[in-house]
């Protein structure tokens, strides 16, 4: 065998050999286009994830979005704070206590609660919260060791919180885990698309917006269009055991906002309402035979529009803010 | 034939291992030190956005809330009106804080209303404390829909600026 060809064999071989192992970097490199995280080394990993915690001081009532860590420290007694948490849909809201230095005994509160509640009437409604409202406030003050680690059943919660002593204060961790089929959300925007899921659950879920909007509702289908209908569609949705409904009122509430409109037949298209109310809330009940599933989407009512309102007013329930 | 085997070898070697000038994501100390400060630079930019963001609040006039922890069932002893002559006071560039901390301290010159009763529960035994407190009845805010979009708008613009500026700095790290 000539050398030249023995040396070229050999040369193959060995940069096949060698491309098992070392052609691995290049793979990284590929994917690393898409996914830049891949190429950063552990150290750096390290480092990014360590500076990104975010911090700031809590105000008396302030409102996050986002995960960090936040202090509050009453600088004079603050007796009637409250904190809001809310997040994307299809999130969850989990909260620890990292410090907390209050005085108990001396009247101070710190309670979670999973929900809003506003004016007394609370988000999720009594129907629509798995627990009842007494377990839906965690309170520190009788709870303090035992549960350091609240996570809420939806995308808001809300810690109301009351400190005499200046120089108290405690600092929470918030952090957002996913949420596969989320049910009842408030959204963080006056417009926006949603698809709304209830997969065989015997549950009902509410989709609220707490602005005058335009909704559309494209695309709605509930299980039980198979067949013959034996109601005319006139009859309304009395007695149908899955249906959509808009609501709209000036709380917080579900169950006590006035019903706009119910839709028990579903429908490929778009149905559109405009809703001047201040808060809109649209509600699927399901009674867990099938899965029910409904896609709208929604923009704020400008001010025009909530002015020369003529079609789908309700004038004589809402009284939409500026 | 050993020679051109070694040779080969060595060039294999020497053009697949990774060398160090070709790492992009080596980072000097100075750079790292001035990634640590740049949190305290964004929580300043953010107060700053804060600031131009809460002028709408202050500039909005005629808004009632009021603050109520305790019995639902309970009116108010009064109420707290942000009108134009309390308001015209506060300078337009106060921050939201400061907003908020007008708001609550007009509040808390209100004479305190009582909570069921645990001021005679403080001078009992800490078992009778406790079941006092869950005699209580549901906490809850008493806010405007207004004052809190106000809010809602101010978490999402937090929320924003802080993906800003993770994409910033994650374009920083990748470009080097």
């Amino acid at each position: 065998m000539p050398s030249a060809f023995q040396f070229q064999c050999h040369f193959v071989l060995i940069f096949l050999a060698a491309s098992k192992g070392e052609t691995r970097y290049l793979e990284v490199r590929d994917v690393g286009e898409d996914e830049p995280f891949l190429l950063l080394s552990e150290d750096l990993k390290r480092e990014l994830s360590a500076g990104q915690i975010y911090r700031r001081s809590l105000r008396c009532i302030d409102m996050l979005s986002i995960e960090g860590q936040f202090t509050f420290t009453a600088d004079q007694p603050q007796l009637h704070c409250a904190t809001f948490f809310i997040g994307e849909p299809e999130e969850l809201i989990t909260i620890n206590y990292n410090f907390v230095n209050i005085d108990c005994q001396g009247g101070d509160i710190l309670k979670v609660f999973d929900g809003w509640i506003l004016k007394g009437e609370k988000f999720p409604s009594s129907l629509d919260h798995p627990l009842p409202t007494s377990q839906r406030y965690v309170d520190f003050c009788e709870s303090g060791n035992i549960q350091r680690s609240i996570r809420s059943s939806q995308n808001v919660a809300m810690i109301f919180f009351r400190i005499h002593q200046p120089g108290n204060g405690f600092t929470v961790t918030v952090k957002k885990n996913a949420n596969l089929f989320p049910c009842n959300v408030i959204s963080q925007t006056p417009s926006g698309r949603f698809t709304m899921v209830i997969p065989h659950q015997h549950r009902n879920c509410s989709f609220s917006i707490i602005y005058p909007v335009v909704i559309k509702i494209s695309d709605l289908i509930l299980g039980h269009l198979n067949g013959l209908f034996l109601k005319k569609p006139s009859a309304g949705c009395a007695g149908m055991g899955d249906f959509v409904e808009l609501l709209g009122g000036t709380g917080l509430d579900p169950s006590k906002m006035f019903p706009l409109a119910d839709l028990c037949h579903s429908f490929h298209g778009s149905a559109q309402m405009k809703i001047g109310c201040d808060n809109t809330v649209l509600r699927m009940v399901s009674s867990g035979k099938y899965i029910n599933r409904v896609t709208f989407e929604y923009h704020q009512l400008d001010l025009q529009e909530t002015e020369n309102r003529k079609e789908n007013s309700i004038e004589e329930f809402c009284f939409p803010s500026i | 034939m050993k020679i051109p085997l070694l040779v080969s070898t060595g060039i294999l070697l020497v053009a697949l291992l990774p060398c160090q000038e070709c790492r992009a994501l080596s980072k000097s100390p100075a750079a790292a030190h001035g990634a640590l400060r740049q949190p305290d630079f964004f929580q300043q930019q953010q107060q700053q956005q804060q600031q131009q963001q809460t002028l709408p609040v202050l500039l909005r006039m005629g808004e009632e809330y009021f603050l109520r922890l305790g019995n639902l069932n309970k009116r108010p002893v009064g109420s707290f009106s942000a009108s134009s002559s309390s308001t015209s006071h506060l300078q337009p560039e106060a921050s939201a804080s400061n907003f908020f901390g007008a708001a609550v301290q007009q509040l808390q010159q209100l004479p305190e209303r009582s909570l069921g009763s645990p001021e005679e529960g403080e001078t009992e035994g800490e078992a009778v404390e406790r079941e006092k407190r869950s005699e209580e009845p549901p906490i809850s805010l008493d806010l405007t829909f207004h004052l809190l979009r106000e809010v809602l708008e101010m978490a999402r613009a937090e929320q924003l600026a802080q993906q800003a500026h993770s994409n910033r700095k994650l374009m920083e790290i990748i470009g080097k």
